[in-house]
C-alpha cells in the first residue's frame, strides 16, 4: 500500500466522515454508532456489526434546537441534527453511555425522536477502579451483551467475543506503537497524520485499520528520526471533531507529540486481559483504563498523569481543546493549569468549540498568540 | 379620605390573615442551625458539607454536622449576593458556563464571602451524584481547596424499573458511607441511634408531603416559592427531632388554612405547576407578577423531590438504597413525564410553567420533550422561561415577564383539568 495515499483517505475521512460510513453500509455493513469510548466496542463487533463513531459535525443545526437548549454541548447537538435530518439512516442504532448529564438526558431525546431499530445503553458509575463498582459493571457489561443479543436474535458466542477482544487489543497495540513513535522519533510521522490513522480507525472495520496500521508502522519504523525543529505540544480535552486544530498547529510550526482526547489517547488505553473469561475481561478493561473526566478522579489523578504525559513527551506547552458548556473537562482545568505551571512551568491555552460556529480563522489567531507568547518563555 | 384608610387597614389585615405564621419558627430554626455550625467551626465537632440529594441520615446519627452548600447558594442568590461570588471563581479560571451554584460555592470559600461570611471550614465532604454530575466535580474541587477528605456516593442512572444491580452497588454504598464516618469520627456505628434518625427522616419527610398535599385545595393555601422557602429544614436537617416538631406545626396551619378556606394569593384564578429549581434572586418579582395575575403555581417538581415513598421502617438502609436512587433528576424521561402528569391531575392545574435553567443540565436538558409530552397527555398548555437559578446575569426580567404576563392571559376559556 502506498502510505502517502493512506495518509490522505485518513484525512479525508477524519475531514468527513459520513459518506465514508454511507459507503460501509452500502457494501452490507451493519453500522451501531457509539459516541463515547467507554463503549465495549467487542460486542457489537462480536455480534457481526460495525461498531462506528459518531463525534458531530460542523453545521448550523436546524431540528435539534426543539429538543435541546443552546447551554447543551455542539456534539450532542450537531449529532442529534443529523439524526433528526435523516442524515444517519445508514445506521441501524446508536449505543449511549452514561458519562455526563447531557449524554444521558442525550439517549432518552434520541429514543423518543428517531425511528434506528436499535438502541442501547450503558449506565457505567463514576466510581471507576474501586473494588465496590466491579460488580456493578460486570452486569451492566453483560446486560449490554444481552440487549446486543436480544437485537441480533441469537446469542453472540464467547469464542466470537474472544477473538473480537484480540482484535481490538491488536488495534490498542498498533496505537501504542503509533504514538511511541510519534513522541520518540521525532521527524518520521508528525501530529496530524498519526492523528489520522488512529481516528480514521473509527470510521473502519477494525480488521481492515489494523492491517492499514501494520503496513503504515512498518513502513515508517523504518525511518530515522530527524530534528523538524517544531514546537513539541500536548493537546488535552475531549474530541477532536476534524483535523483543523491538528492542521493549524502544523502550519504555525508546532508538533502534536502526544495527547490527552477521548479520540486519542483515552480511547486505547489498557488491554482487555485475554486469559479471562472475555466479558469479564471487557468489564476489567473498564473499569482500569484511565478516567475521563465525567468520571470520579482519586484525588490528584489527572493532574499527576497529565504532567507524567507531558514530562514523557517533551511537550513545551498544553493546549486545552473543549466543547463549550462541558462541565466535567471545564471543572477540571484551573487545577490543570495551575499544576502545569507551578510543578513544570509549561503554559497552558484553553480552546472551546462550538460546532454550529466554528472559525477556523479565530482558532488560528488564538494560537498563534500562544505560540509567539510561548517562544518568548522559551518554549 | 377616611374611607381610604379603612380600606389599607382592610388589605393590611387581609395580608396578615394569608400570611404563612409557621415562616418565622422556621427561619428561627435555620438560624439556630447556621449559628450552631458556624460556632462549629474550629472545635471538635465534625463538619461535612453534603449535596442536597445525598443521604444526611447517617451524619445526624454520628453527630456529625451537615453543611448544605446548596442552600447557602440559594440564600446567596435571594440575597443578590451570589454574582459576586461566582466573579471570585471565574478570577481562579472557573468557566461561566458552569454551574452557578458550585461557581458561588467556591467564590465563597475564597473569599469568605455571602451573607453569613461564608460557611463554616469542613472536616469532610459528602456528594451523591443523583441530582447531576456536577456534584462530584465540584466536590473535587472542594475537596483539594481544603485537603479534607470526600465520600462519593454513585448512584447510576435508572431506566425504567430499579434494577437489582443498582439497589445492591447502593446498598453496599451505604455501608461502606458508614465504615467512612466510623473512621473519620472515632466512633461506633450505633445502629439503635440510626434507626431512630430514620424513623424520624420518613417521619418528616411524610409529613412534607402532607403539606404539600394541602395545596389540593381551592384556594390553595400556600405556593410553591413558599414551599421553596420552607424545605430548608427538610432538605438540611430531616432526621432531627426538631425538624419533626416544625413540620408537624406546619402541618397544623396548613390543615387550618384549608378549613377557614384561607388562600396564598387574594384571588386564584388559575392554577399553576412549576418544574425546575426556582430562580432564587427572582422569587419576590416573580411571585408578586403571578399574585398579580391571580395565578397560583400550586405544585412543583423540585420540593416534592424530598417526600419519600414506600419507605420500609425495619429496614432503612435498603429502602435509602432505593429511594435516593430514584429521585426525580435520576429515572429517564417517560418516568418524569409520569410524575409531572401525576402532579397536574393531583393539583388540577390549568399549565405549566418550566424554568430552564442555564446552571442545571439535567433539569433541563429534556424538558423541550416533557413539555410536548405534557400538553399531549393534559391538553394543558407549557410556558418555558430561560433563567439562571443564582447567576442573575443571564436573566431578561422584561422578556420573562412579558412571556409569563401573555401566557396566563391566554390561559384564559381553557377548560380545568379533571
Amino acid at each position: 500500500m502506498e502510505a502517502q495515499s493512506a495518509v490522505e483517505e485518513c484525512l479525508a475521512r477524519w475531514r468527513n466522515p459520513y459518506p465514508y460510513l454511507a459507503g460501509l453500509r452500502e457494501k452490507g455493513e451493519r453500522l451501531i454508532a457509539y459516541f463515547c469510548s467507554y463503549v465495549p466496542e467487542e460486542i457489537i463487533h462480536a455480534a457481526g456489526f460495525t461498531p462506528v463513531r459518531i463525534m458531530g459535525a460542523m453545521r448550523t443545526i436546524t431540528h435539534a434546537d426543539a429538543h435541546l437548549q443552546a447551554y447543551c454541548c455542539s456534539l450532542a447537538r450537531t449529532d442529534l441534527d443529523m439524526a433528526l435530518e435523516g442524515e444517519l439512516d445508514f445506521l441501524e442504532g446508536a449505543v449511549f453511555v452514561q458519562t455526563c448529564d447531557t449524554m444521558m438526558r442525550l439517549s432518552d431525546i434520541w429514543r423518543r425522536n428517531t425511528s434506528f431499530p436499535f438502541h442501547g445503553d450503558l449506565v457505567l458509575p463514576i466510581r471507576m477502579g474501586e473494588d465496590i463498582s466491579l460488580p456493578f459493571i460486570r452486569e451492566e457489561v453483560r446486560r449490554f451483551r444481552s440487549r446486543v443479543e436480544e437485537y441480533l436474535g441469537r446469542m453472540i458466542g464467547d469464542e466470537a467475543l474472544a477473538e473480537s477482544v484480540r482484535i481490538y487489543n491488536r488495534n490498542r497495540r498498533l496505537a501504542e506503537r503509533l504514538y511511541a513513535l510519534r513522541r520518540e522519533r521525532r521527524g518520521v510521522v508528525d501530529g496530524l497524520t498519526s492523528a489520522a490513522c488512529l481516528v480514521s480507525g473509527f470510521w473502519m472495520r477494525r480488521e481492515d485499520h489494523n492491517r492499514m496500521l501494520q503496513d503504515l508502522l512498518e513502513e515508517w519504523e523504518r525511518k530515522e528520526a530527524v530534528d523538524d525543529g517544531r514546537v513539541p505540544l500536548l493537546v488535552s480535552g475531549s474530541t477532536c471533531t476534524t483535523p483543523d486544530l491538528y492542521e493549524l498547529l502544523q502550519e504555525l510550526g508546532a508538533e502534536v507529540v502526544d495527547d490527552d482526547l477521548c479520540s486519542g489517547h483515552r480511547y486505547f488505553d489498557a488491554y482487555a486481559d485475554e486469559s479471562l473469561d472475555p466479558e469479564e475481561a471487557l468489564a476489567r478493561r473498564l473499569w482500569e483504563r484511565v478516567n475521563c473526566p465525567a468520571k470520579h478522579q482519586c484525588i490528584e489523578d489527572r493532574a499527576t498523569r497529565l504532567l507524567k504525559q507531558v514530562g514523557d513527551s517533551g511537550a513545551k506547552g498544553v493546549v486545552f481543546y473543549l466543547q463549550s458548556f462541558c462541565e466535567p473537562h471545564l471543572f477540571d482545568i484551573p487545577y490543570l493549569r495551575k499544576r502545569l505551571q507551578d510543578e513544570m512551568g509549561v503554559p497552558s491555552l484553553v480552546l472551546e468549540s462550538e460546532l454550529q460556529s466554528f472559525s477556523r480563522g479565530q482558532l488560528r489567531t488564538r494560537l498563534q498568540a500562544f505560540l509567539e507568547m510561548g517562544s518568548d518563555l522559551g518554549m | 379620605m377616611v374611607e381610604e384608610e379603612k380600606r389599607t387597614e382592610e388589605e393590611k389585615a387581609d395580608k396578615e390573615r394569608r400570611r404563612i405564621k409557621s415562616g418565622a419558627a422556621m427561619r428561627d430554626l435555620m438560624t439556630r442551625y447556621y449559628l450552631e455550625a458556624k460556632a462549629a467551626e474550629g472545635t471538635e465537632r465534625h463538619i461535612a458539607w453534603i449535596t442536597s440529594g445525598a443521604p444526611v441520615e447517617p451524619l445526624i446519627a454520628f453527630d456529625v454536622i451537615p453543611v448544605y452548600p446548596e442552600n447557602h447558594g440559594a440564600m446567596c442568590g435571594a440575597a443578590h449576593m451570589n454574582v459576586e461570588l461566582c466573579e471570585a471563581a471565574e478570577a481562579r479560571g472557573f468557566s461561566r458556563d458552569l454551574c452557578s451554584y458550585a461557581r458561588g460555592d467556591i467564590g465563597s470559600a475564597i473569599t469568605k464571602g455571602g451573607p453569613i461570611g461564608g460557611l463554616p471550614r469542613p472536616t469532610f465532604l459528602v456528594a451523591c451524584n443523583n441530582i447531576c454530575n456536577t456534584v462530584f466535580k465540584w466536590y473535587e474541587e472542594l475537596s483539594r481547596f481544603f485537603g479534607v477528605p470526600l465520600f462519593i456516593y454513585d448512584t447510576p442512572f435508572v431506566r425504567g424499573d430499579l434494577p437489582q444491580h443498582i439497589a445492591d452497588y447502593s446498598l453496599r454504598q451505604l455501608e461502606e458511607y458508614i465504615s467512612f464516618l466510623e473512621d473519620i469520627t472515632g466512633k461506633g456505628y450505633d445502629e439503635k441511634k440510626f434507626m431512630e434518625v430514620a424513623a424520624r427522616s420518613f417521619l418528616a419527610s411524610s409529613l412534607w408531603k402532607e403539606v404539600l398535599v394541602c395545596n389540593e385545595h381551592r384556594p390553595a393555601p400556600m405556593t410553591c416559592f413558599d414551599a421553596f422557602i420552607l424545605m430548608a429544614p427538610i432538605v438540611t436537617l430531616r432526621g432531627t427531632q426538631e425538624v419533626v416538631d416544625f413540620y408537624q406545626g406546619l402541618l397544623q396551619e396548613m390543615r387550618q388554612r384549608v378549613e377557614e378556606g384561607i388562600g396564598i394569593l387574594p384571588s386564584e384564578k388559575y392554577r399553576l405547576l412549576w418544574d425546575n429549581i426556582p430562580v432564587w434572586y427572582e422569587m419576590r418579582n416573580l411571585g408578586r407578577l403571578f399574585m398579580e395575575l391571580e395565578a397560583c403555581l400550586v405544585a412543583d417538581t423540585y420540593t416534592s423531590a424530598w417526600t419519600f415513598e414506600g419507605v420500609d421502617a425495619e429496614r432503612p438502609l435498603a429502602s435509602m438504597a432505593r429511594i435516593y436512587a430514584e429521585v426525580y433528576l435520576n429515572i429517564n424521561l417517560e418516568r418524569m413525564a409520569d410524575k409531572i402528569e401525576a402532579l397536574a391531575r393531583r393539583f388540577q392545574v390549568d399549565g405549566m410553567v418550566m424554568h430552564s435553567n442555564r446552571s442545571c443540565k439535567p433539569y433541563s436538558l429534556g424538558q423541550y420533550d416533557l413539555a410536548k409530552e405534557f400538553t399531549r397527555r393534559t391538553g394543558k398548555p407549557v410556558l418555558i422561561i430561560e433563567a439562571d437559578h443564582t447567576d442573575s446575569r443571564w436573566y431578561n426580567r422584561a422578556e420573562v415577564e412579558n412571556r409569563i404576563r401573555d401566557y396566563v392571559e391566554n390561559l384564559l376559556g381553557q377548560d380545568a383539568l379533571v
